[in-house]
């Protein structure tokens, strides 16, 4: 007898809908799995039958063959477990066939038959075809945020067995979980839980002085322009990029969706909510590899840091100690938004629209430019600015230096404006962003370009001036009209960029200097 | 080439033998001078060859048999590379007397020059400030106009600061200007550092590049002290533009303190690492050096006195000043706090600036952006100490800067500005 079972496996952070095919014949007894399984599936056959047995449930001596269409993708993971041992119960006549049609099943098996937790449910979810999904326990506020669909949980084999059989009712499901189980069609239109800005914990309110740092930081949130800040060590950089998820909007309940399915694809825990609503702060130290900042891996397409940061910000602290490698396998998914690994195994594309925040020292000894400090070099000076490739450096809209903040400020009353007043405008500028058609100012192309920064004469001559002086080059003109064009909707959304505006841009990649070398001639 | 073969060929000038010489391993000054103790260059060096293999010669024997004297002599030749020997024609007189003075002498340019004119050494700090290169390059200029030939090393900052003044100086075409000398320390084929390349050229085009080391010398760390000796005997004036404290420009002054030769120092900010070994000498009593004339009164070219002769640029500092006082008063009040590092002038201007703020959005395209001159001061500071002192936005400070660099009253590397 046949039993076919719906369920799911993951090929990056990306569900794909497997059919469980499973069929119990006459014969030597046995167990073959066929279909492209990986190690862990293979592996199941030892699991399902320590469950079944200790559920109390018979083990067909029949020859069982179990396979997972469509067989040409690989299937990875261990939750087919679940949806092998019901197919295995229907084909061999213990369930009713009636009663498990139209549902789907994912979920980890222990010996012990209880259910365990399945990493990347929220695309599993998505995936699966069939009105219901039963899912492990753990997994039921995931698996609802991904689908629309009713869920339902269960603890154990045991559980599922006799709630299927009718004997019992279905258990209900522990809190923590939205109401999103049973007869709620309302799938993800009900939106996120908002996050506060300065819910996140670090206020802006809390950096001293900084007025240069904290100014760019808000250009970067409202324009989503990538930021490098250039200082000497204690200045306070750090301090400055983990302010800044906190200035930027909340997600939208796409995008939470996205970013919800990377975290859980890659294994990291949700919250309790389901979805994440905050946009992400990641910070790899300089020590990572290509592989775990892009993503990939030998076993599985995990998805990398800049996939976990996609929506939010990737931090990259010291960033002149990253090998030049690593840091050149960021331009392509800087241009382009989403990263594709390919292997031999397959191919996956990760989303990756994540906004760059850089940190690193002018020079070797760390105190570059701050007048007769700095004692490197220019030779040591070249190379350690050279270690961030041109057209790396290229893609930073924003680049200030970052000094020491004075002693008199330390002591000051901090008398900065807290995240949520910056927040406010940010909002604001991210809104007129979104009535040009675009997410922010930094994804204006070069058509929408000309019609929506318009200059003015005074700032047409200021910017024909550094073109002339070669101080700027036409990609360059590009950006800083991009920055000018957030300048002028920070200062009440100006129709024409003004000579202000445009300074103000040039002062904000100003920044790019401190790492040039001979900057003293 | 043969032992033999190199001692009977007659048709090599001396010259040429006390090059070799000098190219021998681990010959400094000293030994060099010991080798050629009354004895002309070609029987040095047949003695070198001849000397027994135990001797504690026996290295420079096996390197003189196969050294190519004449092959370097044309080598040199060709590129205009000249020798002077201890006591031989053209050599400077200036050295001839010099308890240092080195036994040979290779020239890039006519040497007769150094004899001609006062002379004045100008030495300072590599990683110089602004304001270092600045005065140096003035200082060179204005040396070189008035017929004093500048004496440096033409090592970064300081030292090619001051050659560039000179050659430019020199190139002005005044009548009495002085062509630059410089005095290096490595092999004269081979420019150091790289970058300096082109300079080089310009001196040696224009004056006479010295050193004491042989063609195809790699660059020894201990040919820059014995450098730094022929730079200060070569002097009348050493001045010392920028200096850290335990810089290496103090070498040159040692030198020439022992030689009796009179040292000047350029006066800088105490809070500027670069000019406090400078600062230092000063108060050490080197004399102070705040323009040409203080330099021309120390070789004896010009009067001292009280009397107006000293013409001072305004540069509007007496109008700082009396802002300054009038601020202070105003602020007795409220006092400064310990360790602030801005300038005095600064903090008036930008208490002053907080109480008022002179960029009002109407007001700013009509100031005379004398507020931003005085928040910036005369020390090199950054958008954000501007910002911080004047209290008013990133794009009102902005847009004045790069008003004022397009006027020429400000320059920027980007992140640091400074007045001109």
């Amino acid at each position: 007898m046949i039993a076919v079972v719906p369920s799911a496996t993951l090929v990056g952070a990306v569900g794909q809908p497997v059919l469980v095919e499973v069929h119990v014949s006459n014969g030597l007894p046995g167990f073959t799995v066929v279909g492209l399984p990986d190690a862990a599936v293979r592996e199941s056959r030892d699991r399902v039958r320590s469950a079944l047995l200790s559920s109390g449930l018979p083990w067909p001596l029949r020859r069982v063959t179990v396979n997972l269409a469509p067989s040409s993708v690989r299937k990875g993971g261990c939750g087919l477990d679940l949806p092998i041992a019901v197919g295995l119960l229907v084909a061999s006549g213990e369930l009713p066939a009636h009663r498990t049609e139209g549902m789907a099943f994912i979920g980890e098996l222990g010996l012990d038959g209880s259910l365990r937790h399945v990493p990347g449910m929220i695309a599993l979810a998505g995936a699966v075809t069939g009105r219901s999904l039963v899912v492990p326990g753990d997994d039921a506020g995931e698996a609802a945020a991904g689908r629309p669909g009713p869920v339902r949980a269960t603890e154990s084999l045991r559980e599922l067995v006799d709630a299927l059989s009718e004997r019992q009712p279905w258990p209900t499901v522990r809190s923590g979980v939205p109401e999103r189980d049973g007869k709620d069609h309302g799938g993800s239109s009900a939106g996120p839980i908002q996050c506060g800005g300065a819910s996140s914990g670090a206020d802006l309110a809390e950096v001293c002085g900084q007025r240069l740092g904290r100014r760019a930081l808000e250009v970067a949130a409202a324009g989503g322009h990538h930021l490098l800040l250039v200082g000497p060590p204690g200045s306070g950089k750090t301090m400055l990029a983990e302010r800044l998820p906190g200035l930027l909007p909340s997600l939208g309940s796409e995008e939470a969706l996205e970013v919800s399915r990377v975290h859980s694809a890659a294994g990291l825990p949700l919250p309790p909510g389901g979805l994440i609503a905050c946009p992400p702060f990641r910070a790899p130290h300089h020590s990572a590899s290509a592989v775990s900042l892009v993503g990939g891996g030998t076993w599985s397409m995990r998805p990398g840091e800049i996939s976990l940061a996609d929506h939010g910000v990737l931090f990259l602290d010291e960033m002149g100690e990253f090998p030049a490698v690593v840091l050149d396998a960021l331009r392509q998914p800087l241009e382009e938004g989403v990263v594709r690994i390919s292997r031999a195994r397959g191919t996956a594309t990760f989303p990756a629209r994540f906004l760059l925040v850089g940190a690193m020292n002018p020079c070797p000894c760390g105190e570059g430019g701050a007048p007769g400090a700095c004692r490197c070099s220019d030779a040591a000076r070249a190379r350690y600015a050279r270690r961030i490739s041109a057209p790396l450096l290229d893609r930073f809209d924003l680049a200030v230096s970052v000094s020491r903040p004075d002693p008199d400020e330390m002591f000051g009353q901090g008398g900065g404006e807290p995240t949520t007043v910056v927040r406010g405008r940010v909002l604001a500028v991210r809104a007129l962003a979104a009535g040009r058609g675009v997410r922010s100012n930094a994804d204006l192309g070069s058509a929408s370009l000309s019609v929506h920064t318009r200059l003015t004469p005074p700032a047409k001559a200021l910017l024909e001036h550094h073109l002339r002086a070669g101080r700027l080059s036409a990609r360059g003109l590009h950006r800083i009209r991009r920055v000018a064009r957030t300048l002028a909707d920070l200062d009440d959304a100006a129709e024409l960029i003004d000579e202000e505006h445009a300074a103000e841009a040039l002062a904000l990649r100003s920044g790019r200097s401190a790492l040039a070398i001979g900057s003293l001639r | 080439m043969t032992a033999d073969g190199a001692c009977h060929d007659r048709t090599l000038p001396e010259a040429a033998y006390a090059a070799a010489l000098a190219g021998l391993p681990d010959v400094g000054p000293t030994r060099l001078r010991r080798l050629l103790d009354g004895a002309e260059p070609s029987q040095a060096w047949a003695r070198v060859l001849a000397s027994h293999p135990l001797d504690t010669g026996r290295r420079w024997r096996a390197v003189a048999q196969r050294t190519d004297v004449a092959g370097n002599w044309s080598t040199m030749g060709r590129l205009g590379i000249g020798v002077l020997v201890l006591g031989g024609p053209r050599y400077p007189v200036a050295l001839e007397s010099d308890p240092g003075a080195p036994a040979v002498l290779f020239h890039l340019g006519d040497p007769t020059v150094i004899d001609d004119m006062p002379r004045v050494g100008i030495v300072g700090t590599r990683t110089a400030t602004r304001y270092g290169l600045g005065v140096a390059a003035q200082l060179g200029a204005e040396l070189a106009a008035t017929g004093v030939a500048v004496v440096s090393g033409l090592a970064l900052g300081v030292d090619s600061a001051a050659h560039e003044g000179a050659v430019a100086g020199w190139e002005s075409g005044r009548p009495t200007s002085a062509p630059p000398v410089a005095v290096v320390a490595g092999g004269l084929d081979s420019p150091y550092p790289k970058a300096g390349a082109r300079l080089w050229e310009r001196v040696a085009g224009t004056g006479v590049v010295l050193s004491e080391s042989p063609i195809g010398t790699g660059l020894e760390r201990w040919r820059f002290p014995k450098r730094n000796r022929i730079l200060a005997a070569l002097s009348e004036v050493l001045i010392v533009v920028e200096c850290h404290q335990q810089g290496g420009s103090l070498h040159t002054v040692r030198a020439a303190m022992s030689r009796g030769i009179s040292v000047g120092a350029v006066p800088g900010s105490i809070r500027s690492p670069a000019s406090a070994g400078t600062n230092d000498l000063l108060a050490d009593g080197c004399f102070p050096v705040r323009d040409v004339t203080d330099v021309m009164v120390a070789l004896g070219l010009a009067r001292a006195g009280l009397s107006p002769v000293r013409q001072r640029r305004p540069r509007g500092r007496s109008e700082t000043r009396a802002r300054t006082r009038d601020a202070a008063g105003g602020e007795r009040g409220s006092g400064t706090p310990a360790g602030d590092s801005r300038p005095i002038g600064a903090i008036a201007a930008a208490s002053a600036g907080e109480a008022e703020r002179p960029c009002g959005r109407v007001g700013v395209h009509e100031t005379a952006s004398g507020w931003l001159l005085d928040a910036i001061g005369w020390e090199r500071c950054s958008v954000d100490q501007i910002l911080r002192r004047t209290g008013c936005s990133l794009a009102e400070v902005s847009v004045e800067l790069e008003r004022l660099a397009a006027r020429g009253d400000l320059r920027s590397d980007g992140a640091w500005w400074e007045r001109v």
